[in-house]
């Protein structure tokens, strides 16, 4: 019996995802970690807009 | 929006994401996280794109996919904010590629696709030091803010 491949779709337009338990949570991952701490460091150096610069 | 975009899955807590690109390289998986980031006020999340590597899992966003799909990743990216926005609510997401080159690519196909995204997101572009009303033009920004209007 030949395996069966999920397909991915294509869709058009905003729609709701599909909520898994597959998918692995990357919070802890040192990619994120790393970008994190450089957000962190830019919003605390120039503040959001409309703020002044601390 | 009325873009084309991937159908995505997503955890039970609406911060990770994950999709595949389909093109002449293949099904490539990407994956989209949201991170609070520390001492922001308002809050403020940070937006973290890219590919797993096969074997650690780890991301990485310096990857070429090459995949000729550009604007659809860009679209279920853009879906993943709102789907965020949804559980989270209106904040700023904050999103910077690994190397300027690649925060060119990300500025490259926020302009390729405005006209949609203007519509439904407030942009900002961080050029020295100032975040700045993103306009389609030829200045390098060094990171973007998004917020849902």
């Amino acid at each position: 019996m030949p395996a069966i491949e999920k397909k991915q779709t294509i869709i058009k337009g905003f729609g709701p995802g599909i909520v898994s338990s597959d998918v692995k949570s990357h919070a802890n991952d040192p990619f994120v970690i790393k970008k994190v701490k450089e957000a962190a460091e830019t919003i605390q150096r120039v503040g959001l807009p409309g703020q002044k610069k601390k | 929006m009325n873009l084309n975009r991937y159908d995505y899955f997503n955890s039970n807590n609406y911060q990770d994401y994950e999709f595949y690109s389909e093109g002449p390289q293949g099904r490539i998986k990407k994956v989209v996280q949201y991170t609070k980031i520390p001492n922001a006020y308002p809050p403020a999340y940070n937006l973290a794109f890219g590919d797993p590597d096969p074997d650690t899992g780890e991301l990485d966003d310096t990857a070429i996919s090459n995949n000729h799909d550009r604007d659809i990743v860009l679209a279920t990216v853009a879906n993943t904010i709102t789907e965020f926005c949804n559980h989270y609510g209106n904040h700023y997401i904050y999103a910077k590629g690994s190397t300027p080159s690649r925060t060119r690519l990300y500025q490259m196909g926020i302009t390729g696709l405005w006209e949609e995204i203007s519509a439904v997101f407030e942009v900002y572009g961080l050029k020295d030091n100032v975040w700045w009303r993103f306009t389609p033009n030829h200045i390098n920004y060094e990171a973007f803010l998004v917020k849902r209007k």
